[in-house]
């Protein structure tokens, strides 16, 4: 059995004025594609900025395939992609690339081997033009950001670290990274990403992490989170948009703790001890046309909510 | 290893690699030469263009004058026409002017000089030509007069004309030396020249290099590489890489240039003969030792670091170009006030003050060097300097490095200085 790919203990990290992140612990196992969720300024960069000994934890330890995060050569089998994306305007991309596999220890020939590889699979290099020559402001904002994942794979590292990946991106790009995701777990590498967005974590996580407030509001395997908040959520659809009598019985907190209306249903989450029975017979009463009444998994997006919600978060824009 | 292995190399290559460093770096040296060069060349050209051969002498004196004058003046080095001489009568003087100023109205000839009996006495000569603005050729046509005045007087009062050729050959040429402790070194103003020149690179190279560190921490600041290069190299490697690299490039520079200025000073002789000049008057080079090269190297080297550790952590602190101006001031201000005492220092190489700023960390690398090639430094004070800039330099890079290590990450506006006193303490 492989170690965990990462293994945070109880770190925590204080600015004079705030505390980005506090007692957070978690573990990732070896080869899944796991989410770091949580709002803007929750510290997510902060926890990323910490795995990779960018910046140092003021308590706790963070161990990365069993060993101290900061061991020697660990570092190597780690590739990053930082939120905000650049790299040097005036270099030669293909320079740029050498640069950033020497850093992680690539010898010269392989690391032009792979250059050459990637520059084709991402159509930076064809016949009629060989953007690997071109400087790094030359390149449009796309082809840049194609740039910078290339130079995060190059050194083909255990573990993937992506933060934000998907902003910025346009759909083709995103399906693109998505695409290489995938990829990346069959190959038995380990992607961590951090994102707001829940659908891209729904769709691709084998298990999520929310925090908030630099606090680890749950985490867990995809199937076990869901499981945990299962039950509790109705999806209603009603015909003809809903009559006076539906948002009075919407609005009884003793019956619903939330609604998130989508427009074309309601997605329902049930006050603490209240049963959907009820509420369909109330519904019922008060006339509705029910289209659709269905007790549902709760996305990902509800958990969310439910769990952070709840409370105002914190938002600064450097955490 | 490895790693500042990479970043050391990424600064220097791409540095050295630029159009402007390879222009910089080779057009020095043809400056320099030119420097050398230039003015001997003006010289010639201006000799040449007074020709005064094309004047036309107008004798009323009934003497040899106007044939002296027109040896004296005519260029040995050139076929040129003869300077025409016309022996008028006092009376034909009218007439005669009137046709030389045709003559020269025409272009035929450049000008015309009258000489008459107040020329033999010394009083009064007139010319009129399309020159008679130019003072390399008045003077010259002067001094030819005054020669020939006096050769005529002398030979008038019974001497020979051996013995006035005798007489007047007066050429005086001052030749300056220099005397050290350790004797004859060299002419006086070779080292006065030498120190300039020393003083005004280190300026210009601490300068130069410094903001260029400062842009580098900046643009890997602003385009956040630095976060993709921080999660393989620490930020000490980092930044020793870059400091290094970029003073690689300089002393990359300086080697070329010295190299370069050498060997065209070795040159000079021949280089100047295949351009048909005479090599201007022999300059001997200041006696200076191997080992004062290696002080000057010293200085350099160290006065790099201490202010490029200055500069990156202002690169570090900045978020913007024009921010970086206004917090890079008070460091320029140090290396500006260097050069405020340059003259002093110059004037007073061995006074209280050239010895005070020799010995301060952020005026040595400048001064010292200067003050080194114009007089004699006592051993203790050039080490106590030295230890003292050394010092402040590893002071320098401690700091640096703690605000760099934290700035560098920081993105948004400008810290103040209370939150950079902070990052020095917690880093």
């Amino acid at each position: 059995m492989l170690p965990p790919a990462i293994e945070i203990d109880r770190i925590a990290k204080r600015y004079a004025d705030h505390v980005a992140v506090r007692e957070l612990s978690l573990t990732v196992p070896a080869g899944a594609v796991y989410g770091l969720l949580g709002p803007n300024g929750a510290g997510k960069t902060t926890t990323i900025r910490m795995m990779l000994d960018i910046i140092a934890p003021d308590q706790g330890s963070i161990r990365l395939f069993g060993h101290p995060h900061n061991a020697p050569g660990v570092s190597d089998r780690v590739g990053y992609l930082p939120e905000e994306r650049g790299l040097y305007r005036k270099m030669q991309v293909r320079r740029a690339l050498r640069f950033l596999a020497a850093l992680k220890g690539v010898r010269r020939e392989v690391a032009d081997r792979r250059i050459d590889a990637w520059l084709d699979r991402l159509e930076l290099r064809t016949p009629a033009k060989d953007w690997g020559a071109a400087k790094v402001d030359e390149l449009s904002r796309g082809m840049q950001q194609k740039v910078q994942f290339i130079g995060t794979l190059l050194h083909d590292p255990d573990l993937v670290i992506l933060d934000e990946p998907f902003s910025g991106l346009d759909p083709i790009n995103t399906q693109a990274l998505k695409d290489t995701i995938v990829e990346l777990k069959r190959s038995g590498k380990t992607v961590i990403f951090s994102t707001h967005v829940m659908d891209h974590a729904e769709r691709l996580c084998d298990g999520v992490c929310i925090i908030a407030r630099g606090e680890k509001v749950l985490d867990g395997s995809m199937a076990q989170v869901r499981e945990e908040h299962g039950g509790r959520t109705v999806a209603l659809a009603l015909d003809g948009g809903s009559a006076n009598g539906v948002a009075e019985v919407l609005g009884d907190r003793a019956l619903v703790e939330r609604v998130d209306d989508s427009n074309r249903w309601f997605e329902i989450e049930l006050a603490p001890g209240a049963d959907p029975q009820l509420l369909l017979r109330r519904l019922i009463e008060r006339g509705a046309a029910i289209q659709r009444f269905e007790l549902v998994q709760p996305s990902l997006h509800q958990i969310f909510l439910q769990r952070v919600g709840a409370a105002p978060t914190e938002v600064r824009g450097d955490a | 290893m490895r790693r500042f292995g990479a970043v050391f190399a990424r600064e220097y290559l791409e540095r050295v690699r630029t159009r402007w460093f390879i222009i910089a770096t080779v057009f020095g040296p043809i400056l320099l030469s030119a420097l050398i060069v230039l003015p001997a060349i003006l010289g010639t050209r201006a000799a040449r263009q007074t020709r005064l051969g094309e004047t036309v002498i107008l004798d009323a004196t009934g003497t040899e004058l106007g044939a002296r004058v027109a040896a004296a003046i005519a260029d040995p080095s050139r076929s040129e026409p003869l300077t025409d001489v016309r022996r008028v009568t006092a009376g034909g003087l009218a007439q005669a002017e009137a046709e030389a100023t045709a003559a020269v109205m025409a272009q035929d000839r450049r000008g015309y000089l009258v000489l008459d009996e107040r020329t033999m006495a010394g009083l009064t000569t007139r010319y009129a030509g399309r020159d008679a603005t130019s003072p390399p050729m008045m003077e010259r046509l002067e001094r030819a007069l005054s020669d020939a005045v006096l050769s005529l007087r002398l030979e008038n009062e019974g001497l020979s004309v051996d013995q006035v050729e005798s007489v007047t050959r007066v050429r005086p040429r001052l030749q300056a030396e220099q005397i050290t402790d350790r004797g004859r070194g060299g002419s006086g103003m070779a080292s006065f020249l030498l120190a300039f020149v020393v003083a005004l690179y280190l300026y210009a190279a601490i300068i130069l290099y410094g903001q260029n560190v400062l842009r580098g921490v900046m643009e890997e600041k602003q385009t956040r590489v630095a976060e993709v290069v921080l999660s393989s190299v620490s930020a000490n490697t980092l930044l020793a890489g870059k400091v290094l690299g970029v003073g690689a490039v300089g002393l990359t520079q300086l080697l070329v240039w010295t190299v370069s200025g050498v060997a065209i000073y070795r040159l000079r002789e021949p280089l100047m003969a295949t351009m048909g000049m005479s090599a201007p008057a022999a300059m001997t080079l200041p006696d200076v030792s191997l080992l004062v090269w290696v002080v000057y190297l010293a200085y350099f080297v160290l006065g790099f670091l201490f202010y490029a550790a200055l500069f990156a952590a202002v690169g570090a602190m900045v978020g913007s170009e024009q921010e970086a101006q206004q917090a890079a001031q008070p460091v320029m201000l140090l290396i500006v006030a260097s050069v405020v005492f340059m003259q002093p220092v110059l004037l007073d190489p061995a006074g209280g003050l050239a010895r005070t700023m020799t010995t301060l960390p952020f005026s040595s690398p400048i001064l010292m060097p200067m003050r080194l090639s114009m007089v004699p430094v006592p051993p203790g004070e050039l080490a106590a300097s030295l230890v003292v800039l050394a010092a402040s330099c590893v002071a320098a890079l401690w700091l640096s490095a703690r605000i760099y290590r934290v700035g560098i990450l920081m993105y948004g506006k400008r810290a103040s200085l209370r939150e950079v006193a902070r990052w020095v303490r917690y880093a």
